[in-house]
């Protein structure tokens, strides 16, 4: 599909999301071009909006690599949501109990803690599609479900501060620094270097697909495994690399919100980021320019929620979202003039 | 009865069908031929409604068809047996037939129906097996009843005789021959001259895409102005090298492999420097040998030993085994082999592009290494695979098992790919070659090995008959 | 608590929890079976049940809630086949944008009509005055369940369109080279089946006599994995339903009578559903398009 195509596609997906959006404003009551003026000013209007934007899109950055990692091996990781849970969890869990150590150590030892939580977590789902042919997208829907069971159950366990739902404070060492200690604009928002990190793995990912065996290898699988199995190439073990890959990703999302903004877990923290990371790699179509894009979008969508929910209800946004994923595959696929 | 005029159909970048004409009339046998590629299915799919042309019209019975579509055309008597047969596998034949029936299903009437028509065909089928458990004759003759059971009084089939023993092909045209006289109009796409000579009342030749020659021949008259007409002025095909008789070394050796339920007890030697045919209608085996032999099934029993690394492949399904359409030709051409162009994990992308390159120019020097695979003609697709073996071979390799090499490949790029299969011969490896084509085997092997029910059948010499062959390639199945 | 008047309160429960599943699965079967994979299940199970009882509240008929449940879920399963049959979308993505467009529009409705972010008011339903037990099974919905059953059953056994839709699941080229409408199949198949699950989703509210925001709580994925579970058949998967509420209602028996924590009770039904996939896999039929 060539640009102007592109553009038009995206043109006509904002259209509709608004009308979607003025729709039910008008509904409620309000106008909406005073509403969606409270969205930019919410959002890109002021420096702690484009902050907060930020904030929001940083785990969409990573959830929707995540998912965009599994469908290059031709997988549909819908457990990012559950992966970035028990992410979360292990991230703050972790944090916490570590001692005065320096933040060198401190900081990778508890992102790694949330990936590797997230990679076991999709291990199942992975697993239980190579040995059983167990189709991944309903067993991670159920391992999502599954996540807010154990993530509650190991809260009450004992993870959780004595009275409360949330965890013990992460040590300070293990904190991601806000990026408004450099940015004087940003101030109050939460954006945090967790948004460099997730822009440096999004611009690699590319790379990894093109100049990393393994990667390249897991592309061709996603394009054909047939005839990868057929020339030689272990595909099994690339499609567990890959999903754990992107389970890993999702869980690595806990590092905006656990390390670089609250300082601790509490049930709930990020979710949704999960659901909307697929969005944001159907868009992304391994463009990182593209995946940048939708994160920014989606996040802007989120954002904008909060500052219109003393007008019109929040949920409002969630409506939109849906609208603007449909309307985005749709004209994308006109566009492509694809034919059903 | 049926009266096309101008077609014209453009497939991607190639015109496929280019303003064509084409009258279908009642008690004939009329015969479409033409080489690969040359327009025949894209044709009879527009006349049977099953494609949309870009320009001209199909009139059945004066009327144009409209709207032009296939259950259009089914209703006004026109229907078509297509290669990949139109049954939906997990359903029976009676299930199959009933799908553009009565709303309310009424299996009975249509199992009375659909039998009352193999009877006036003189078929036997099962019909109330799910049809992914029969044999592609099998599946034929449920598509041919099932046209009868519409009342279709035109019946296309494309390439029919392509999957059937020489034996089954008579007993085809002898059903064909019955619903002749019952004053129906038959089509027949084929490229097997004797099929022609034998049998066609009418005969229409394409090539790329343009009518090159239409009318009515008397049977059993000369062939010649047909063939000169499908391969065109001047186009030679190279004429094949001479191969050296095979040395006593044996480089693959199979002892009594079994899979049950396809192979039973095969055994069998390739020698270095032999090419060896496995001929044999499809489903009897080959496709599960080969998958044995490149080491993606296990066998239940019996063994086989390869000299040299592991036995290169060419798989009997380039589209899907073969090649990852969607990927370059490059990472088609060492797919599976980038161990080769990485150190420590990290592709060489200068070696990779290098080494494609040369692998690439073992069989075409103009293959854009870039280009995607599904850009390709099936011809030079199947370079690309051949090119991949090769390399296992120079790398290796001493047995060389190619599934197929030459389906759906044009003349010109079939005849590269024979040579170059005897290149692999002369340079020391042994060749097995399965192919449901027996000319073509002629052409390449020392021998030819005859698997049937998953066993071998028989043993014979390039010179064989077609029905000494046939014969043995048909054993009837024992109660299945 | 007599241990038979305990196996009676169980199995009535069971049967009443089992009904919006059920219905669920059977329109899952519909759309699954005709190859349009159905995630969407959820949301249609949360809008229905919504519209249901908003049409309940704005009229007094429970008749015209039921209806409304019915038609919206079709209308949510109209959007899904518009997306993936006519605009060639990924199943996946509109069921996840369906799904989120649910839980937006309900939440968004409960506040702006009924100014809660909760639930709706109550309404009154079906009362009949019966023993408890014979009031599940002839509870309207249990009826109207088993008839469905039948239905759908005998739709595929049947009916040309049922053969339709099973050969456009299963081989989409063939049926289409025989004329079979591929598209206009399927996506009737998936409006039918979502006008099902809305009945499911009218169950639910009623048997709760009021939304409450988020109320299909996963029943939509629970009921799709009894659809892979039965192999894509609609009694098996009614069956399979039953045992999903069966485990629901020994939850609550579990956490009223043990000290096992709540948390690891809830995730009984959908580890329960991990392990069923397993054992399904084992000797699984998928139509094809669902890979």
């Amino acid at each position: 599909m060539n640009l102007s195509a592109r553009a038009r596609a995206l043109a006509l997906s904002v259209l509709s999301a608004y009308v979607a959006f003025a729709l039910l404003v008008t509904l409620y009551g309000e106008s909406p071009w005073f509403v969606a003026r409270l969205v930019f000013e919410g959002t890109w209007g002021t420096g702690y909006g484009v902050g907060q934007v930020l904030f929001k899109t940083t785990p969409l950055l990573l959830t929707g690599l995540a998912v965009e990692c599994a469908l290059r091996a031709g997988l549909f990781n819908v457990g990012a949501e559950g992966q970035l849970a028990v992410g979360s969890l292990a991230a703050a869990a972790v944090g916490a109990y570590l001692g005065p150590v320096p933040s060198l150590f401190a900081v990778p030892v508890a992102v790694l803690a949330g990936a590797a939580a997230g990679a076991a977590w999709a291990a199942v789902p992975v697993l239980m599609k190579a040995r059983y042919r167990a189709h991944e997208v309903i067993s991670t829907i159920l391992m999502n479900r599954i996540a807010d069971s154990l993530v509650a159950l190991l809260l009450g366990l004992g993870l959780a501060e004595h009275g409360t739902v949330r965890t013990r404070d992460v040590a300070l060492t293990a904190r991601l620094p806000r990026l408004s200690a450099v940015v004087g604009a940003f101030r109050g928002s939460a954006v945090s270097v967790a948004l460099l990190a997730a822009l440096l793995l999004v611009f690699l990912g590319p790379l990894f697909f093109r100049r990393v065996r393994i990667g390249r290898e897991i592309n061709l699988v996603g394009q054909g495994a047939i005839a990868c199995r057929a020339a030689g190439i272990p595909v099994t073990r690339r499609l567990v690399q890959a999903f754990m890959l992107s389970g890993a990703l999702a869980g690595a999302g806990s590092m905006s919100t656990v390390l670089g903004y609250k300082g601790y877990f509490e049930q709930g923290l990020g979710a949704g980021v999960g659901f909307t990371g697929i969005a944001v790699a159907m868009m992304g179509r391994r463009d990182p320019w593209l995946l940048l894009f939708a994160a920014l979008l989606f996040g802007t969508l989120d954002q904008g929620g909060l500052a219109i929910n003393a007008y019109v209800p929040k949920e409002l946004m969630q409506v939109v979202t849906a609208t603007v994923i449909v309307a985005v595959a749709w004209f994308e696929r006109r566009g492509r003039g694809a034919t059903p | 009865m049926v009266s096309a005029r101008g077609l014209r159909r453009v497939c991607g970048s190639v015109v496929a069908v280019d303003d064509v004409s084409i009258d279908i009339e009642v008690g004939k046998i009329h015969v479409v031929c033409g080489e690969n590629g040359a327009g025949k299915s894209t044709l009879l799919k527009i006349v049977a409604g099953v494609m949309t042309p870009d320009r001209g019209t199909v009139r059945i019975e004066g009327a144009p068809l409209v709207p032009h579509r296939a259950d259009e055309a089914l209703r006004r008597g026109v229907a078509m047996v297509q290669q990949h047969f139109a049954l939906v596998p997990e359903m029976t034949a009676v299930e199959n037939c009933m799908l553009m029936d009565a709303f309310v299903l009424r299996p009975a009437a249509m199992r009375a129906r659909l039998r009352g028509a193999m009877d006036a065909l003189g078929f036997e089928v099962a019909t109330d097996v799910p049809v992914e458990r029969l044999g592609v004759g099998e599946k034929q003759r449920i598509e041919i009843a099932r046209a009868l059971t519409r009342e279709a009084r035109v019946l296309i089939l494309d390439e029919p005789t392509a999957v059937l023993t020489p034996q089954e092909a008579t007993e085809l045209y002898d059903a064909l021959e019955r619903l002749r006289g019952q004053g129906r109009a038959i089509v027949v796409v084929t490229h097997k001259l004797d099929e022609i000579e034998r049998y066609a009342d009418v005969v229409t030749v394409l090539r790329r895409g343009k009518c090159v020659l239409a009318g009515a021949r008397a049977r059993g008259s000369s062939t010649a102005d047909i063939t000169a007409a499908i391969m065109g002025a001047g186009h030679g095909i190279g004429t094949a090298t001479a191969l050296a008789a095979p040395t006593d070394e044996v480089v693959l050796r199979v002892e009594s492999l079994t899979l049950a339920p396809s192979l039973r007890g095969v055994s069998f030697e390739v020698h270095a420097g032999e090419i060896v045919g496995l001929a044999g209608v499809e489903g009897n085996g080959q496709r599960e040998l080969t998958q044995v032999l490149a080491g993606l099934v296990e066998a239940d029993a019996g063994s086989f030993r390869a000299s040299g690394a592991a036995i290169a492949v060419v798989h009997e399904d380039r589209q899907t085994e073969g090649l990852v359409l969607d990927a370059t030709l490059a990472d088609n051409v060492l797919l599976g082999r980038l161990g080769e162009v990485s150190r420590h994990g990290i592709v060489d992308l200068t070696r990779f592009r290098t080494e494609a390159r040369s692998r690439l120019n073992r069989v075409e020097p103009l293959l854009d290494a870039d280009a995607l695979a599904v850009s390709l003609s099936g011809g030079n697709q199947q370079k690309v695979v051949v090119a991949r073996t090769l390399a296992d071979i120079a790398g290796g390799a001493r047995v060389l098992v190619a599934a197929h090499p030459t389906r759906g490949v044009d003349i010109g790029a079939a005849a590269v790919i024979h040579e170059r299969i005897r290149d692999a011969a002369r340079g020391g490896a042994g060749v097995l070659v399965v192919s449901a084509d027996l000319e073509e085997l002629r052409g390449l092997c020392h021998r030819i090995l005859v698997i049937a029910r998953g066993e071998l059948a028989g043993s014979f010499a390039p010179s064989a008959s077609d029905a000494e062959i046939g014969e043995k390639m048909l054993r009837r199945r024992a109660a299945s | 608590m007599s241990l038979l008047s305990g196996v009676g309160t169980f199995a009535s429960e069971t049967v009443r929890l089992s009904v919006p599943y059920a219905f669920a699965a059977l329109g899952g079967t519909l759309s699954e079976r005709s190859g349009v994979p159905h995630i969407a299940l959820e949301g249609v199970l949360l809008t229905s049940a919504f519209g249901a009882i908003a049409v309940h509240i704005a009229t007094g008929s429970s008749i015209l809630g039921v209806l409304a449940g019915a038609l919206t879920g079709a209308l949510v399963g109209g959007l899904h086949a518009a997306t993936v049959v006519r605009g060639g979308v990924d199943a996946i993505v509109s069921g996840v944008a369906l799904n989120l467009g649910a839980l937006g529009v309900t939440r968004f409705l409960l506040r702006a009509l009924y100014g809660s972010s909760a639930n709706s008011p109550s309404v009154a339903g079906f009362g009949f005055a019966l023993p408890p037990a014979l009031r599940v099974l002839l509870d309207p919905f249990t009826v109207l369940l088993v008839a469905c059953t039948l239905g759908v059953s005998w739709l595929f056994r049947r009916t040309r369109f049922g053969l339709e839709v099973r050969a456009v699941g299963a081989a989409k080229e063939a049926a289409h080279a025989v004329g079979v409408p591929a598209a206009r199949t399927q996506a009737l198949a998936v409006v039918a089946g979502s006008l099902l699950a809305g009945l499911g989703g009218a169950a639910l509210a009623y048997d709760q006599h009021q939304f409450q925001a988020q109320m299909s709580g996963g029943r939509g994925f629970i009921a799709l994995a009894a659809v892979i579970l039965a192999r894509y058949r609609p009694e098996p998967a009614v069956l399979a339903c039953l045992a999903f509420a069966a485990l629901d209602a020994l939850q609550v028996v579990l956490q009223a009578h043990t000290r096992l924590p709540t948390d690891l009770v809830t995730a009984l039904p959908y580890l329960a559903t991990l392990l069923v996939l397993i054992v399904a896999g084992r000797r699984k039929q998928s139509p094809a398009h669902l890979g």
